[in-house]
This record gives C-alpha cells, sequence and structure tokens, in this order.
C-alpha cells in the first residue's frame, strides 16, 4: 500500500467490502458479519496509523495530496487531502462505522443488504470529508443519500417511511442549492477546486448581481443553507428529530455522530472561506442562527417524553455551538467549534447507544414509564451517567471543554454584540443541565418499576460499543491537546485567512 | 447522371437498409402466415436490419456534412438521431420480443410498423428541407398511432390511439401554416436558404423578413414551434402525452417516450441551430433567436413543473413515467434556449442520458406489468425483494432520473445548468428545484419495490432480460463517471452549427 494514496485506500476499502458482501450468499450472515466488520475496520486502522504518526502537526497545508484529472473537459479533478480540520473526522467517521456493525447486531432482520448499504454509507461520508475539488465533494455528499434512506426506511421504526423520504427531501432540496452555487462559482472563477476557490474568494470573487443583493451573498446564502440543512440549524432542524426517532440505533448513532458534522464541516472547508466578505457581513446573524438553535433546542429536549427524541434534540442544541463559534471569528471560537463538532460526535453517538440499549429491552421509549432502572441495571446505569454528563458539558468532561472554548472565544469576539449571544447561550447550558439531568431521574432513580425487575445488565457487545466512545470523552476533557494540536494550525489559518477579508 | 445517383443513394443507404428490412418483414409475415416461429424471425429481421442500418451509420460518420437530391442533408448532427432511433428502437424491439403481456402470434405489422417510423425518424432528422422533415414527421405520427392502437380490441388502447391522431393532426396542420407563411415571407422552405443571405438569387431571406414583417415572422415561428412541442410534449401541447403513454402497449411507450421525442428535439434543434444559432447568422436574425429562447424558456419552466407537479399525484407507475418524460422534455429545453453550442450539446448529452436511464424503467415497467397485470404502485409492493436485480437496477434508473451523482442523469443535469446559468440563472434554479419534487413521485417506487414486504407470488423474471437491465444501469452509473465517450459524440454532432456561409 502506496502512502500516498492512503486517502483513496480509507476511502474505498468500504466500497470492495459492499462488493465483496454482495458476492456472498445472504444465507451467510456471519460471513458478511465479518466482511462488514473487516471492511469497516480496516480503514479505522489506516486512519489511526494517518493521525498518530505520519500527519505532520503545526501546518495548515493540505497533506497526502492525490491530484489528477477525471473529467478533463470540464476541469474536474480527483482531488484529495486532509488537514488539522477534516482528520479527526475521518477518523471519528472510521470508528463510528467500526462501532455500528457489532451494534447492528439488534437490528431487526438486518440482511445482506443492510451491511452493504451501511458501507457505501462510508464509502460516502469520508469521501466527503477528504474531497478538495468541488465536484467530487458534491458526488459524495450525494452518494450518502440513498443507503440513508434505505437504511432509516426499511428497517426503521413504525413511521420509517415518512422520516426516510423527509430526510431525503430536506438534503436534496439543500444541495441542489448547493450545487445552483456550484455552477455559478464554476462559471465565474473556471474551477473546482475548493483552495483555488477560497483563493479566488479572498482575492475578491464578483459576479452579476440579482435582484439588488450581490453575487457572492447569492452563493453564500445558497451554500449555508445547503450546509445547514445538515447541521441542522434552526429553523431547518425539522427532519432531525423525525430520522432519529426512526433510524435503528446504530444508524441514529452515525446520523448525529457523523452526518451532522458534514454540514459544519462543510461551512468551514467549503462555504466560509470561498466567499468571505459576504461571510463577515452575516457573521452576527449566523451568530443568533446558532444561539437559537441552542436555547431552542435545550427547551424542546425538555418537553420530550420521547428518550430519543430528547436526545435528538439535544443535537439541535449541541450543534448550534459550533455555528455560534464559528460566527464569532476568533481562534478560541473557531477552535471549539472544531472540538465540539469532534466531542457531540463522540457523545451523542454514546447517548444514542444508550437509548438504545434500554430500547432493546423495553421496546419503549417513554422517559416517564421508567424508573429505577439504576437497581437492575447498575453497570448500564454508570456507562450513561458518563455519556451524558460528557453530553451535558461536566468540566473534566469533553463537551465542556469545546463549549467554555466556544464561549469565550464568542465573547472576545471583535463584533461586542456576541457578548449579549454568550449570555443567552448560557441560558442554553441551564436548560440541558435540567433535561438531562431529569430524563436521569425519571430513568434510573426513583422506585424500581417491577416490570423492570428481571432486565439483563448491559452485556460484553454494548459495552465493547460504548467504551471507546466515553474513554474519549474522557480523555479528551482532560487532554484535550489531544485534538487541539493537531487542528490549531489549520485553525489559526482559517481565522486569519476570514479576518483577512474583513 | 450516373454518379449523382451513386453518391445520393450512397447517402441514403441507411434509410434504404431500413426500407428493406420493413419490406423484408413484410415477406417473413406472408410467407410464414404469422405464426409464432414467424414472430420470433421477424424479431431477429429487424435486429438484423438495423444492425446493419447502424453499421452503415458509423461508416458515414466521418464523411463531410453533404445535401443528396437536394433534399436529404447528411451530416453528424443527422447521424446523432438516426443512431439515436436505431439503439432505442432495438430495445423496444426487444421488448416487443419479451412481452409477457403481448399474444406470440401475428407480430408483423408491429414490427413493420416500429421500423417504418424509424424510417420516418431518419427523414424528419435529416433534412433541412421543411417539406420533407413535415413528411418525415407524419410517416412518424402514423406509424405512431397505428403502433398506439395496437391492441384494437382494448378500449384504452383504442381511445390513445383516436386522442392520438386528433391532437396530431391538429398539430401537424398548425406546423403546415406554419411552414407555409414561412413559405410566404421568404420563399424558400429550406431552412439553410432561408438563414443566408438574400442575394443569393432568394428574393428574401430571413433577415429581410424579420426586417419587413416581424408579427408575421413572429407567428409562422411560433406556429412551427408548436408542432415541435407537441411531438416532445412542451406544455402547453402536452395533453395527450398522459393518455397516450398509459393506453398504448408499454413497448409503443418506450418508443414514444424515448425514439420519437429525440426526434422531436432532433428536427427542432436542427430548425432552431441553423436558423438562429449559426455562427454568422445575421444580427437581426440572431436577436430574434434570443427572442424565441426567452418563449422557450417560459415554456421549458412550466412544463417541467407541470409535469412533476401531475407525476406526484399519479396512481399508476405507468402514467407517472408519462408525466416524468413531460418533465424531462422541459429539461432538454433549458438546454435549447441558450440558442448556443454549448447549450446544444448539453441537450443531445441529456437525451443520451435519457435514453439509458428511460429505457431502463420502462423495461422494469414492462417487466413488472407482465407478471403482475397491474400498472399500481400498490402492485409493487415487496417486489425487490422477489426480483432484486432488476429491482436495484430500477433504482439506479430513479435516481439518474432524479439528477443525483453518480449517474448519467446527475452529469446531463449539471452540463444543463452550465450551459443555461448565463443566460437563465432563474431557469437552472427551477431545473433542480423541480428535480428535488420529483425525488417524491420517482423514490416512490423504490419504496414500494423495498419498504414493504412481499405480497403474492410473482414469476422471476427471464435471465436475458435481467442481463439487459443490468447493463443499461451498469451504463448508467459507468457513463456519470467517466463521461468522455457521450460528450465527445454530442460535441462532435454539433456541425450544424459549424456550416460556412
Amino acid at each position: 500500500m502506496n502512502e500516498s494514496s492512503i486517502l483513496s485506500w480509507i476511502t474505498f476499502i468500504p466500497l470492495i467490502g459492499m462488493a465483496a458482501v454482495l458476492a456472498v450468499p445472504r444465507r451467510n450472515l456471519p460471513l458478511i458479519k465479518m466482511i462488514t466488520g473487516v471492511a469497516t475496520f480496516v480503514p479505522l486502522a489506516l486512519a489511526t496509523r494517518l493521525y498518530f504518526s505520519m500527519f505532520a502537526k503545526g501546518t495548515a497545508a493540505y497533506q497526502f495530496v492525490e491530484r489528477f484529472d477525471w473529467i478533463e473537459m470540464i476541469g474536474v479533478q480527483y482531488y484529495l487531502g486532509v488537514d488539522g480540520l477534516s482528520l479527526p473526522l475521518v477518523w471519528l467517521t472510521t470508528l463510528l462505522l467500526f462501532i455500528a456493525v457489532p451494534a447492528s447486531e439488534t437490528v431487526p432482520k438486518a440482511s445482506k443488504a443492510y451491511y452493504a448499504l451501511l458501507l457505501l454509507l462510508e464509502v460516502g461520508i469520508t469521501g466527503v470529508f477528504v474531497s478538495l475539488d468541488y465536484f467530487l465533494f458534491y458526488v459524495f455528499w450525494e452518494v450518502m443519500l440513498l443507503p440513508m434512506y434505505f437504511l432509516i426506511g426499511i428497517w426503521g421504526g413504525p413511521r420509517r417511511e415518512y422520516a426516510a423520504i423527509k430526510f431525503f427531501l430536506f438534503t436534496l432540496a439543500g444541495s441542489v442549492l448547493m450545487l445552483v452555487a456550484i455552477v455559478a462559482l464554476r462559471l465565474q472563477t473556471g474551477t473546482f477546486s475548493i483552495p483555488e476557490l477560497a483563493a479566488a474568494g479572498a482575492a475578491g470573487l464578483s459576479g452579476p448581481a440579482l435582484l439588488g443583493m450581490s453575487f457572492t451573498t447569492w452563493v453564500f446564502w445558497f451554500l449555508f443553507v445547503g450546509f445547514a440543512i445538515k447541521v441542522p440549524v434552526f429553523p431547518f432542524h425539522t427532519w432531525l428529530p423525525d430520522a432519529h426517532v426512526e433510524a435503528p440505533t446504530p444508524i441514529s448513532v452515525i446520523l448525529a455522530g457523523i452526518l451532522l458534522k458534514l454540514g459544519g464541516y462543510g461551512m468551514i472547508r467549503a462555504c466560509f472561506p470561498i466567499v468571505p466578505f459576504a461571510f463577515n457581513t452575516f457573521a452576527y446573524s449566523l451568530g443568533v442562527l446558532g444561539v437559537i438553535s441552542i436555547v431552542y433546542g435545550a427547551y424542546v429536549a425538555l418537553g420530550q417524553s420521547d428518550f430519543k427524541k430528547m436526545v435528538a434534540y439535544s443535537s439541535v442544541s449541541h450543534m448550534g455551538f459550533v455555528l455560534l463559534g464559528m460566527a464569532a471569528l476568533t481562534e478560541w471560537g473557531m477552535n471549539g467549534a472544531a472540538l465540539q463538532m469532534f466531542n457531540h460526535g463522540t457523545s451523542s453517538a454514546a447517548c444514542f447507544l444508550v437509548v438504545g440499549v434500554i430500547y432493546d429491552r423495553a421496546h419503549h421509549r417513554d422517559l416517564n414509564a421508567f424508573g429505577g432502572v439504576a437497581q437492575s441495571m447498575p453497570r448500564y446505569w454508570a456507562l450513561t451517567t458518563v455519556a451524558f454528563f460528557a453530553s451535558l458539558g461536566l468540566p473534566s468532561m469533553a463537551g465542556f471543554v469545546s463549549e467554555a472554548m466556544t464561549l469565550v472565544g464568542s465573547f472576545q469576539s471583535d463584533d461586542r454584540r456576541f457578548r449579549l449571544l454568550v449570555l443567552i447561550s448560557c441560558l442554553g447550558i441551564v436548560l440541558t443541565a435540567a433535561y438531562i439531568l431529569w430524563a436521569l431521574q425519571r430513568v434510573f432513580l426513583g422506585p424500581l418499576n417491577e416490570k423492570y425487575r428481571d432486565y439483563s445488565d448491559i452485556n460484553a457487545r454494548e459495552i465493547f460499543c460504548q467504551a471507546p466512545l466515553l474513554i474519549l470523552c474522557v480523555l479528551l476533557g482532560v487532554a484535550p491537546f489531544l485534538l487541539l494540536d493537531w487542528m490549531d494550525a489549520s485553525v489559526v489559518s482559517l481565522v486569519d485567512f476570514l479576518r483577512q477579508a474583513s | 447522371m450516373q454518379s449523382v445517383h451513386a453518391e445520393g443513394l450512397a447517402g441514403i443507404a441507411p434509410e434504404l437498409c431500413l426500407v428493406v428490412t420493413s419490406l423484408a418483414i413484410l415477406v417473413v409475415d406472408l410467407v410464414l402466415k404469422g405464426g409464432e416461429r414467424a414472430s420470433r424471425l421477424m424479431g431477429y429481421v429487424t435486429w438484423a436490419g438495423l444492425a446493419l442500418t447502424g453499421f452503415l451509420l458509423l461508416l458515414a460518420q466521418g464523411n463531410p456534412a453533404k445535401t443528396v437530391y437536394g433534399l436529404v442533408t447528411v451530416d453528424r448532427f443527422g447521424n446523432f438521431f438516426k443512431l439515436f432511433t436505431v439503439a432505442s428502437v432495438a430495445v423496444v424491439a426487444y421488448f416487443l420480443h419479451s412481452d409477457r403481456t403481448e399474444r406470440r402470434t401475428g407480430l408483423g405489422e408491429y414490427y413493420f410498423l416500429l421500423v417504418g417510423a424509424a424510417i420516418g425518424i431518419f427523414f424528419m432528422v435529416g433534412t433541412n428541407n421543411l417539406l420533407l422533415l413535415m413528411l418525415g414527421l407524419e410517416l412518424l405520427s402514423l406509424a405512431s398511432y397505428s403502433l398506439a392502437g395496437y391492441h384494437k380490441h382494448e378500449k384504452r388502447s383504442a381511445e390513445a390511439s383516436m386522442k392520438y391522431v386528433v391532437f396530431g393532426g391538429l398539430s401537424a396542420g398548425i406546423m403546415l401554416y406554419g411552414i407555409s407563411l414561412l413559405y410566404g415571407l421568404t420563399g424558400t422552405i429550406d431552412i439553410s436558404v432561408m438563414a443566408g443571405a438574400a442575394s443569393e438569387g432568394i428574393p428574401r431571406s430571413l433577415a429581410g423578413a424579420i426586417h419587413n414583417s416581424p408579427a408575421a415572422v413572429a407567428v409562422a415561428v411560433v406556429l412551427v414551434l408548436a408542432g415541435f412541442a407537441y411531438k416532445v410534449s412542451i406544455a402547453p401541447f402536452h395533453f395527450w402525452a398522459p393518455d397516450v403513454y398509459e393506453g398504448a402497449p408499454t413497448p409503443v411507450t418506450t418508443f414514444l417516450a424515448v425514439a420519437s421525442k429525440a426526434a422531436g428535439f432532433g428536427a427542432l434543434l436542427r430548425f432552431l441551430g441553423v436558423l438562429f444559432a449559426a455562427p454568422g447568422t445575421h444580427e437581426v436574425v440572431a436577436g430574434y433567436g434570443q427572442q424565441v429562447g426567452h418563449l422557450i424558456a417560459i415554456l421549458a419552466a412550466v412544463t417541467m413543473t407541470l409535469g412533476n407537479l401531475a407525476a406526484l399525484r399519479q396512481e399508476s407507475v405507468k402514467r407517472m413515467l408519462a408525466y416524468s418524460s413531460i418533465a424531462h422534455a422541459g429539461y432538454v429545453m433549458v438546454g435549447v434556449v441558450t440558442m448556443n453550442a454549448t447549450g446544444f450539446e448539453a441537450a443531445l448529452y441529456y437525451l443520451a442520458a435519457y435514453y439509458f436511464m428511460n429505457l431502463g424503467a420502462f423495461g422494469f415497467l414492462l417487466y413488472f406489468h407482465g407478471a403482475t397485470g397491474k400498472e399500481t404502485y400498490d402492485s409493487l409492493k415487496g417486489m425487490g425483494y422477489k426480483a432484486p436485480v432488476i429491482s436495484i437496477a430500477m433504482v439506479v434508473f430513479l435516481i439518474s432520473l432524479t439528477g443525483i451523482p453518480p449517474t448519467i442523469g446527475f452529469y446531463g443535469k449539471y452540463k444543463l445548468a452550465i450551459a443555461c446559468f448565463e443566460h437563465y440563472p432563474w431557469l437552472v434554479l427551477c431545473m433542480l428545484l423541480n428535480s428535488v419534487v420529483s425525488l417524491f413521485y420517482y423514490i416512490k417506487v423504490a419504496r414500494y419495490l423495498f419498504l414493504f414486504d412481499p405480497a403474492e407470488e410473482t414469476p422471476a423474471p427471464q435471465p436475458v432480460f435481467v442481463g439487459v437491465m443490468l447493463a443499461m444501469a451498469l451504463l448508467t452509473v459507468a457513463l456519470g463517471i467517466g463521461v468522455a465517450p457521450l460528450v465527445n459524440w454530442a460535441a462532435s454532432s454539433l456541425d450544424i452549427l459549424a456550416v460556412a456561409r
């Protein structure tokens, strides 16, 4: 295996795995699971090696670049590369997909098609994180949709069809807006390369104005909405609770853990740097949207009686911090946002696994119907507490570091109005503490509901899925430099780049 | 004189080959008295004739453009559509061959009419002479009317045929009237002459006519466009399409939706290209062409929106595909409105993409209609688990029709978008938003295929049929990733715009 093509291998090994899965007769399910396990483990191993021993810290340049012509006549290139912003997310992708395989044991009727689609999904997600050509980026972006549609639509809960089509339509609507912007950018600049587009953006992109709005404003909003739907930012979030509630546990894990990050990542990689002037103009509006998401998401989560829906709305709230941190345009804020994406990836994935464990036993998710589960499932209680406190942002846990950095960064912003936003978002933190503690109390504490007396405690497979995520939640709480050192150079260069355009 | 004939006959060799094929079909039918063996043999004769025609067309591919007998233009542009027709009729003949609902004997007229329609298309797309174009169009139409009513005892089919005749006759009349006006205004029925300067012994050129009586030219052009709009089912001349598509036997519907529609676009593109878009066109005429472009842009937006909104509400998959093909006519128009080579190239590419994904979708319809006897979404339930390969292939066609990468349909939409964006950004947005709407009804098919448990027993598809569908699906993806061959073919087929004046 050539080191210079390692990104291609990480991206396409799952595709090879998918071909292998399709070649196996459908009755031989153990073999299919094994192939899927291998096809998700190898990218994880490669990504780990990439992260710890191959990647050069302290530089903002793209590394492991692969670049050659794909569609020569229109200048589309197969252009891959990672920097400090994308590498942690690539690693997280490979980790969560690997965890998804054992977590799929409890999905009823998980078949050959299920594992094949899971692998195809991994190709799409990883592809987006490593693409540096906008056309390629878009292709991978869309490749994700179909597997996701079927994974929710076939193996989901009672309202799966509605949730699946809603997810598909929302995302496609967003990506169509993105495509319009890509076409417009291509016509103005003659390139699809994201770094070159960013250079063109910094030099002052111009184009025909339309309906009284400048070219860059149009491009900015089209791209922003396309990504905001994925994040999801209020008011584009309505697909999320449906998709989460209906999706089977491992798919929820992937959805919350990585798919939402694609939106945030898309903004800092392929939206803000390309139209930096427009971004500076609208930064405060984005901050406001972020704060609305934080407070609104937490407030609605407080009102949920469905365990999974509560976690889903908490995602809206937590991802709001990402937007707020990015909009503040300070090094702390941007670092916090990037860190928050990763940390939310681990903590929300852990939370969905937690919900999955109790759902597999009780077959319902009504928070008010539980009670005293801590007595019958003590180990489960312990693990849940860790996951929930990480999500809550308890000091010494990962979520605390990133949220604190985001808030401090926002407070430092040149735009004084951000201070008010920070104050308001603190309200979101209080609400978060409220719904998480209340949920813990309703499920685990109080008198033991007799129905739950005989429940078996969390088993080895479930612990195996949970453990890496919980370890990360704690580890990154006490040693955030394990991520920050990798990201910092890219973040600083991004912030400098964006500030120059103000 | 002899050399003129030698050249002329060589020029129309593909057409002649088709004529011979059609006669051979009749002879086989007559000799073997239309038994089951005859039906099979006629299928083989059709394929052999089409293969030979295709071979002749490929041989002629490199030749410089020329006009034979002063009527038939042999050029790469025409060849594009002729090859397209040969390829689609071959698949339609295969569909007919494997149609479970079709009776197995006495298929003579069926094959004969198909080849006859192809001959009509050949003349229609291969001439600058409006009269020959009209004749080709009528030959195509007459064959199509009969084909649509092929199941004459079936009420639906007979009604479809009748509707088709009435609409077709009316629009042919309108178009002919437009042509007569153009003839009156310019003194010629050859569009290449019409587009030229007035000094070549022609009393008036189009530029002169526009200068003298712009209103009359407007009426004439609009009337001619109406005729084309009918053929390619552009609003407001699309009303016949859903009923005819639904009533006609599925292979015929396939022919109408793919070959006949492409032929209409071929003639339309030649008409607009030669008149308005060729380099060296008179300023006034080119400006006029832009005006025509505005009109077509509005029609395109209306067509795709109407088609998609109507397709949303259908219960029958066949009718949904009919409305979807109306919407796709609107998409192709997005390339036409630009009135330049980039846009026309995108339109040609999109038609080629349309070939794969629509033939595939109709092929699926054919199988499932044959297997269940029904065409509603409901009867699709759980089919994906009983005929997995065909169903997965169908999903590929559907995402390609929606325009999701990495498929040929996405690249087609991308090319249209990039070609049209500078002229009509709103139309590009309209097209892409429409594709979001279309997702809703396309994915509904996938939903019924895979998201429900299988209901009743259905016969398994024939292995060859599975192979054909799989090949189509693989091409739909492969040509969406390696786009060069089709793009090059489309780009090199635009010699109508490169004619020196």
